[in-house]
């Protein structure tokens, strides 16, 4: 067969070599684009901070998932979507997967809500779930820890610790917005989900995601993305979403679809200064800004707030311009200022040229950038104060741990809301087993209002007890927070002893533990509006001196050889009586050693007189 | 005194516990699970690999024009003496048959055997089939006459058609496999990624899924008992593979600097193959910026005899793939046509036989069936080699580490292993079984081998407990054994001391009063002089 192939390769060849005279065998189709979007949001916040939101939309060929990619007919065709997920989903029988990498803290208070109404921000730390085809929750575990195996791989993060005493099944969290397609009835969907709190984040997890984009920082906004700068700001939070979309309408082929987005805050005075002063020294007397209405001089200064008056490039903001736009895009890269239009106005500079639109959206065709030297974007302003205003959070919840001693201790969740109409939410917990709680002492007190009960608050409860090394403890409430009111939530727990082997290298830190999700529900339809983690916690557990057990173990053998050896030495050795003992030293021991030696001395003594 | 006896037999009894409960006590406690491996076997195994196998090809001969009752056994006689003139590596030899109806009614499109067809002309010669495994001998009248139909029958089987064997398992060839260099080792599942690179951002096309269907698809299928191939293909912007750094106006690139040059980091990271090996076929343009008058170096490709492709070089990246470099940047929008991807395919799956080490240097694949049917063997043979190596490893580092569990489920993986190795060889020997299913499935179960002998040196539980060494428990048990074993010891040593001690005070004692009596004699003496003298 192969010789036929041969043949008919040669043949058609030869064909083609005639025909490559006449006809150009690379063509030009002027319609060619690729599933790519790309946009940035720079939105100045209060106190001179500016968020910045990337984001990455893709789209992959359509794929046949009743075909198998061992048939002799089915290739696997890649364009701009990444090359390392569809196997990937593929065999782990992947629906979908949700990465999150944040870090830092989300000033709520005058910044309002999470960017993309908090979906696209996790706990500090890395955060996963998904949804994965199983036949029974045992082989769905399997898959997920194949998979968090393999993204450990991928992202250079330590997802491989991952494992069933970090996971848990989500009740109503996490619920997806779109519905998963099932590839075979006979099995079900599994929602899985893990987090490794406050695990550090670092370039090494941002590399292999802007490789995952096509671009990869050659051009577009990924030329921005640099490590320095991202991990630099306040709050920072990349995030990987994959979905399996199939059409409703019956058609087999489906596709993937992936959204990427990077988050954040920035305080950009201090940005810029790193970048004036990578190494962080004392300004010059001359450059201090000092309150004239206040005494100063060479010795003190009282000194003034940030500069209200802001002329920001993003270039300075990240030391480089945006380098072209897309040109395989079906969509031209895409930049745009929210912004108070009154106090600030954006300009996009190419070549020295500003541009302005009455949106403060740009897009960047490259038929402008004719030299090659990138884009730039300007934000100007004289009033840096006033902001378009930011959406207030639905809800404010903080989290701490309560309790001392090294035995027991307690969670304290307090809620805040201070809306004119109650907010109804689920609450997530997930508690590492050797936090053992005891929910009946769970207790629901509010400042604003004696009335109220245990009911009237969580009006839904799903707990999951931990089981030792297992599984960890899972709490899911539904609550709602009647108006204008702070609730406050408190259970105990006990600390359970952790074995030998069980602690890390560092177990003096203590012991991270998960943040609660929280998830507020829109009162008409029930479905998430905004959601939300508290901060991780840091829960110290009694820690054992880790030569202890070597010394016990010396300690029990030297006793355990001292009554031995006093039990056998009464079993063999001789017994005798007081005078016979006597006798004995009479003729044994030290003192007739003695006398034996002065005895002897006195011999020679007496033979040198002779 | 009375009770010294006793305290001796107090004594003994200790020291008697202490080894004979004790020690073996101890030992049981401590030592870590080993089960049983069958060393010996392993060893002999590995001292001769090919010991128990005779690797038996049944050919049969068919006639048409004449009728030849025992050519069959006249052609053994000469195979034979052929196969005797070169020492064997692995032991080897055809048994040839008359084509008979048995045949026939065995022989299907998905079953062949290896058919020796001769054929009656005016010349002597032989031709082998593209698509059978058939191979044709050409004689004439004169040769019969002379006899000389069963030596050159010989001759065409031993040294063409089974001339992979004929050079792979003699003695002067060091190696069984066929493995070079260049060829990847040998794995059931492949992985091939095809991917199109640009040096710029501007949108690109190439008609990959027409090209794969109508070239790759029938390559696959032919390949497919011997490997699966999975495929995809790709584009990937903004990547030139580093040609940019090249002196891009030199004609005088030359391969050294190539290959300092070109960069495969970048499609070979981010990638995640279900598979264990993968080749690639990266086909990539310039950038329009950095070269916009093409790459001077590219000069062409010869694809087969007469046809030269002018605007790409073909490389081949040993244990990787293979590179293709086009002499010009991709224009924006461009298409890349099914014509322009033909050659580069054909080229690629050349080199494919090359990178799977079917095919050796400049070889062409003229009797593709045959090659690979003795490249099925020659993997089968492999593959037992490299079992073998894998289990002496085992018993190796089992040797070598005393402290090392192993568990039963290595041991069970071992004999499955050896019986597995048992049944191959079986079909490997019987001189009745040779039809295509017989080496598919003897390949299929040399595969599973590896996999099985790799499964029980790979044992996660074995290496794991490798980190509690000796020394460690000897540290947590010594000061527990220590004090007891010194007081136990020399106590026992005191009481054996005592008796003598004993007897020597007593004799001492004896000594003493006797001195004391013959200073006393002695005394008394001297005062009986004195006295005398007084």
């Amino acid at each position: 067969m192969i010789g036929s192939l041969a043949y008919c390769i040669l043949g058609t060849l030869l064909l083609g070599a005639v025909a490559q005279d006449t006809a150009p065998q690379i063509g030009v189709n002027d319609s060619l684009w690729y599933p790519y979007d790309e946009t940035l949001l720079l939105k100045p916040l209060p106190n001179n901070d500016l968020l910045l939101s990337f984001t990455f939309q893709l789209q992959s060929e359509a794929f046949d998932p009743a075909v198998s990619s061992h048939s002799f007919d089915v290739y696997e065709y890649y364009t701009t979507f990444p090359r390392a997920i569809p196997p990937l989903l593929e065999s782990t029988a992947t629906r979908q997967f949700h990465l999150r990498f944040t870090r830092g803290f989300w000033d709520a208070l005058s910044w309002g809500q999470l960017p993309h109404g908090g979906k696209q921000a996790g706990a500090s730390g890395v955060e996963l779930w998904s949804l994965v085809q199983a036949a029974d929750q045992e082989q769905a575990f399997q898959n997920w820890k194949k998979l968090a195996n393999s993204l450990s791989g991928l992202f250079c993060s330590s997802l491989n610790f991952v494992d069933e005493s970090r996971t848990t099944f989500p009740h109503r969290s996490y619920a997806s917005g779109s519905a998963s397609p099932l590839f075979n009835d006979t099995e079900n969907l599994y929602l899985m989900r893990a987090s490794l709190p406050n695990e550090p984040i670092c370039t090494e997890n941002l590399t292999p995601f802007i490789k995952l984009l096509p671009t990869r920082g050659h051009s577009g906004l990924t030329s921005l993305l640099d490590g320095h700068k991202l991990f630099d700001s306040l709050w920072n939070s990349i995030s990987l979403d994959i979905t399996t979309v199939c059409p409703e309408n019956g058609d087999s082929l489906c596709h993937y679809e992936m959204e990427a987005h990077i988050d954040m805050a920035t305080h950009v005075p201090s940005a810029l200064a790193r970048n004036e002063r990578p190494i962080p020294k004392p300004l010059d007397g001359s450059s201090l800004r000092c309150d004239t209405d206040k005494p100063f001089d060479s010795y003190q200064c009282f000194p003034l707030p940030d500069p209200s008056e802001t002329h920001l490039k993003l270039s300075q903001l990240f030391a480089k311009p945006i380098k072209n736009g897309n040109l395989f895009a079906n969509r031209p890269t895409k930049i745009c200022a929210d912004v108070d239009r009154s106090a600030w106005t954006a300009y996009l500079s190419v070549d020295d040229t500003m541009f302005s639109t009455h949106d403060n959206c740009f897009e960047l065709s490259n038929d402008q950038n004719e030299s090659g030297s990138g884009y730039d974007f300007v934000l100007e302003s004289l009033d840096t104060t006033q902001v378009s205003p930011v959406d207030p959070v639905p809800i404010h919840v903080g989290r701490s741990l309560t309790g001392n001693g090294q035995d027991r201790g307690g969670i304290r969740t307090a809620f805040h809301n201070d809306k004119d109409t109650p907010v109804k939410l689920i609450y997530f917990e997930s508690l590492p087993w050797f936090v053992r709680v005891y929910l009946s002492s769970l207790q629901i007190t509010s400042t604003t209002s004696s009335q109220l009960q245990e009911d009237d608050i969580i009006i839904d409860k799903y707990y999951l007890q931990a089981a030792d090394r297992q599984r960890p403890a899972h709490l899911e409430f539904t609550m709602i927070i009647p108006a204008h009111s702070d609730i406050v939530m408190t259970y105990q727990f006990d600390k359970a002893l952790l074995q030998f082997a069980e602690y890390p290298p560092d177990a003096n830190h203590g012991f991270e533990i998960d943040a609660a999700v929280i998830t507020v529900l829109s009162p008409e339809s029930g479905s998430p509006v905004y959601e939300m983690r508290t901060s991780t916690l840091l829960l110290s557990l009694s820690t054992p001196d880790f030569s202890m057990p070597y010394n016990v173990i010396i300690l029990t053998s030297t006793i355990m050889g001292l009554i031995f050896g006093m039990l056998y030495n009464l079993m063999v050795k001789r017994i005798v009586t007081v005078e016979e003992a006597d006798k004995i030293m009479l003729h044994s021991g030290l003192k007739y050693k003695l006398l034996k030696l002065k005895e002897k001395l006195l011999k020679t003594k007496q033979t040198k007189i002779d | 005194m009375s009770t010294a006896n006793l305290r001796k037999w107090v004594g003994f009894c200790f020291i008697a516990i202490y080894l004979f409960v004790g020690v073996p006590l101890w030992y049981k406690l401590t030592t870590v699970y080993r089960a049983s491996l069958p060393i010996n076997y392993i060893e002999s195994l590995q001292n001769d690999k090919f010991q128990d196998i005779h690797l038996v090809i049944p050919v049969y001969v068919k006639s048409d024009t004449y009728r030849f009752p025992d050519i069959h056994d006249a052609v053994q006689v000469q195979v034979n003496h052929l196969l005797n003139s070169k020492e064997q590596r692995v032991p080897w030899s055809l048994q040839i048959l008359p084509y008979n109806e048995t045949v026939q009614n065995v022989e299907e499109k998905e079953n062949q055997f290896h058919v020796v067809t001769l054929m009656l002309d005016e010349f002597i010669g032989y031709t082998s089939a593209y698509d059978t495994k058939e191979t044709v001998v050409y004689y004439d009248d004169a040769a019969v006459l002379s006899n000389d139909l069963p030596f050159f029958v010989a001759q065409t089987l031993v040294e063409h058609t089974f001339q992979l064997e004929w050079t792979h398992l003699n003695k002067t060839n060091e190696d069984v496999s066929t493995n070079n260099q260049v060829a990847i080792s040998y794995d059931p599942n492949i992985h091939l990624s095809i991917t199109l690179l640009s040096g710029d951002g501007s949108p690109v096309a190439w008609e990959i899924e027409p090209t794969l269907t109508d070239y790759f698809s029938p390559f696959r299928k032919f390949l497919s008992p011997l490997v699966n191939f999975t495929v995809d293909s790709s584009i990937v912007y903004h990547n030139d593979l580093n040609l940019h750094s090249l002196n891009r106006s030199s004609a005088n690139v030359t391969w050294f600097d190539l290959s300092h040059t070109i960069d495969l980091s970048e499609l070979s990271s981010m990638t995640y193959y279900p598979e264990d090996s993968a080749l690639n076929l990266a086909i990539v343009f310039p950038s329009v910026s950095s070269t916009p008058n093409g790459l001077a170096f590219v000069n062409g490709t010869r694809i087969a005899n007469s046809v030269i492709a002018l605007d790409w070089n073909s490389y081949l990246v040993p244990q990787w793939g293979v590179i293709i470099i086009n002499k010009n940047p991709l224009q924006p929008n461009s298409v890349i046509s099914e014509d322009y991807l033909e050659p580069m395919m054909y080229r690629f799956s050349t080199d494919i036989f090359h990178l799977l080490g079917l095919t050796e240097g400049s070889q062409e694949l003229l009797s593709p069936y045959i090659t690979i049917d003795s490249f099925k063997r020659l993997t089968i043979l492999q593959n037992l080699d490299k079992a073998i190596e894998t289990l002496w490893s085992l018993v190796k580092l089992t040797q070598q580490f005393q402290g090392m569990s192993i568990p039963r489920e290595v041991s069970a993986n071992v004999v499955e292993a050896l019986d597995l190795r048992l049944e191959i060889i079986d079909l490997l020997n019987d001189p009745e079984k040779g039809g295509d299913i017989v080496w598919n499935n003897a390949l299929r179960l040399s595969n599973e081998l590896v996999k099985l002998c790799e499964k029980a040196f790979f044992n996660g539980e074995m290496v794991q407990q490798n980190f509690f060494p000796q020394e460690h428990m000897i540290a947590v048990y010594l000061p527990l054994l220590g004090p007891i074993s010194a007081v136990l010891f020399f106590g026992f040593y005191n009481v054996m001391k005592e008796k003598n001690e004993v007897k020597n005070e007593t004799e001492r004692e004896a000594a003493k009063e006797k001195t004391e009596l013959e200073e006393a004699e002695k005394l008394h003496a001297i005062d009986g002089e004195d006295e005398i003298m007084g």
